[in-house]
């Protein structure tokens, strides 16, 4: 059995095996993005603790864990909209580019234009029209681009929906099935050009041919942004993420990153006891 | 299922004979006989009770008719589908009775409305004003005309100002979420309980016997908006409460400034609710009397200017003639009443129209 072997690792090597996964990684790919010692809070209650992970420029990270241990939230502290929650606090840093999104002088407005993101839920304008929701972000951050019919059938067909909406462009996005609109919310997140793509759980709706197809899509991406996904989804981290970050919270305890480097390591030779009985599918 | 089973495709074609049916639906003759029992042997006695004898015809319906039938009802479920069923219907009965009985009463108020109203109904009647005219001058000649043009005018102005500013308050609520969220919610609330007459009192007392204003229809139109303005808010917040919360969090994650994320997403989604809203503040007003008795008055003459001089609108048309010793004078009321209803039965079709168009132009 692999487990036996394992339960002898000390912390220190695990903290130092992770420091050189990060220098070699530093070595090689620009970092996007990276928090440093996130910790955060809804109201009194801490729910997350000290998460320090760093985003390769043009990766795909997986963030992974059972429910309820803060991912979703670790997630909307990337593009401030955690502050959006009445009672929210939080401590640590964000650094995109280099330089702290929550830092004084910085508007949010700004920062969610740069690190769009697709939700849980697909969530299209139910007044506008397929076209309409596609080309809403560049009406709503009153940003210009011209030639709005490019960018309807580049980011439509990098969101694996062209060809099945080219020909009703103007009818209500409300009458597309749950995998069409997911796929349109994620061609309307890329029409504002992102350069960081959260996406926290966007197939957990969705059946088994739209989730090959947004992943196909994700991996499409990525050869040109970077992208941050949450997911419950074991098969689709080692699908899709370059790295992958395991998210853990017990007996009330705010959550914490048990483990992250490359997903082939955390998947094929994880270093903790319960990273590998997460990822076998024994708990969570 | 120990094997596999594949499809047999040489069954399409029987299966091809298949018609759709209703199984549930299909009754025996002794569960048609008992209900039908249970319908028609309480209808045949209170029929032989309000032909045969004088209790008072809606004492014979409620204190007779009603139990009676609720007893047929419950035996018959009893028989048919034993004890537990007697409750049921018991809810049934008490629904449907209680349906009927609002229904009886909402037709015979349109009905009366109706048929007096359609005696006063002519275009002079409509389209003619109250010049000239005495309570006591034959139906045929003047009208609501001038009426109908002061209710237009005086709602008009108090939509103008009571819609945007109640939808503003619901945006602050709901949107905004300020400090003083509580206090305004308490505030509206409070407001919708003023009585009418009171909205009238405080537009005399403040700007007209101060001098500001005369009694008009511009100052009608600010009485009403202070009766509208609650209705509004209040129906204007819950439905944009409705809209959800991903809505809001996917616009901003667009990119979006908060005003954008109300103006164009948030509001758009609630269309339908918010223009439900503004009818419900018209309907509200619409037939308030008193705070244009104190704040219009009444004209003869058909007026345009809003602020210059007294306007009489329908409710005051109707409560000048309904007390008239005059036949003709108590038809006209009726007729005008017919009016309000007419006007009050466009509106509600045609923001019904507007409001159900989609997104796609």
């Amino acid at each position: 059995m692999a487990t036996a072997e394992y339960d002898d690792v000390r912390i220190d090597d695990v903290q130092e095996l992770e420091r050189e996964i990060a220098s070699q990684r530093d070595a090689n790919v620009p970092i996007e993005m990276e928090t440093r010692d996130i910790s955060v809070w809804f109201a009194k209650r801490k729910v997350l603790e000290g998460v320090s992970i760093a985003f390769p420029k043009q990766s795909v990270t997986a963030l992974i864990g059972p429910s309820g241990c803060g991912k979703s939230t670790f997630i909307r502290t990337l593009n401030r909209l955690h502050e959006l929650i009445p009672g929210a606090a939080l401590a640590g840093e964000v650094l995109y580019e280099g330089s702290d999104i929550y830092a004084p002088e910085v508007d949010p407005v700004h920062i969610r234009l740069k690190i769009g993101m697709v939700f849980q839920k697909p969530n299209p304008f139910p007044s506008m029209t397929i076209r309409g929701n596609v080309l809403s972000g560049l009406k709503l951050s009153g940003m210009k681009r011209s030639n709005h019919d490019d960018i309807v059938e580049q980011t439509l067909t990098s969101a694996g929906l062209w060809n099945e909406v080219k020909d009703r462009l103007n009818a209500a996005a409300g009458d597309l099935s749950g995998g069409q609109q997911q796929r349109l919310v994620i061609a309307r997140a890329l029409a504002v050009n992102p350069h960081v793509l959260l996406m926290d759980e966007p197939c957990s709706a969705l059946d088994p041919g739209s989730t090959l197809k947004i992943e196909e899509t994700i991996r499409e991406l990525s050869k040109e942004i970077t992208i941050i996904i949450v997911t419950h989804n074991m098969q689709q981290a080692v699908r899709v993420a370059d790295n992958t970050a395991f998210f853990l919270a017990t007996d009330g305890n705010p959550g914490h990153v048990v483990e992250q480097g490359p997903t082939t390591e955390i998947f094929g030779n994880p270093r903790d006891q319960r990273t590998l009985d997460y990822v076998n599918g024994r708990f969570g | 299922m120990s094997t596999t089973q594949v499809f047999d495709e040489s069954r399409v074609a029987s299966l091809a004979e298949q018609r759709p049916q209703a199984p549930w639906g299909t009754r025996t003759a002794s569960f048609r006989t008992i209900v039908i029992l249970a319908v028609f042997i309480p209808a045949a006695i209170v029929t032989g009770l309000w032909w045969y004898t004088d209790i008072a015809k809606p004492v014979l319906m409620v204190a007779g008719y009603l139990p009676l039938q609720l007893a047929a009802a419950i035996v018959a479920a009893v028989a048919l589908r034993g004890k537990k069923s007697a409750f049921d219907a018991v809810i049934i009965v008490l629904a449907i009775g209680a349906t009927v009985f609002s229904l009886v009463v909402l037709v015979s108020v349109l009905w009366s409305i109706v048929t007096k109203g359609l005696e006063a109904m002519s275009t002079a009647f409509l389209f003619q004003n109250n010049e000239y005219i005495s309570p006591s001058t034959p139906l045929g000649y003047g009208g609501v005309g001038h009426a109908v043009v002061g209710t237009v005018v005086i709602v008009g102005i108090s939509a103008l100002i009571a819609v945007p500013l109640g939808v503003m308050t619901a945006i602050y609520i709901t949107e905004v979420r300020g400090r003083a969220v509580p206090y305004v919610r308490f505030f509206v609330q409070a407001m919708s309980g003023v009585p009418s007459v009171v909205a009238g009192l405080f537009i005399l007392t403040v700007l007209i016997l101060s001098g500001a204003l005369n009694q008009s229809a511009f100052a009608a139109g600010l009485a009403y908006a202070i009766l509208m303005l609650p209705t509004v808010a209040r129906t204007a917040e819950e439905v944009l409460r409705l809209v959800p919360e991903e809505l809001r969090t996917g616009a901003l994650a667009l990119g979006s400034t908060r005003a954008k994320t109300v103006l164009r997403v948030v509001v758009p989604a609630a269309k339908t609710g918010i223009i439900t809203a503004a009818i419900l503040g018209v309907a509200r007003v619409v037939g308030e009397t008193a705070p244009l008795l104190l704040t219009a008055l009444k004209n003869d003459k058909t007026v345009l200017n809003p602020f210059a001089e007294p306007i009489s609108a329908l409710p005051t048309y109707i409560f000048d003639n309904v007390a008239q010793p005059y036949p003709d004078a108590v038809i006209r009321a009726w007729g005008a009443a017919l009016t309000l209803m007419i006007i009050v039965a466009i509106l509600f079709t045609l923001t019904r129209l507007f409001s159900s168009r989609g997104p796609s132009k």
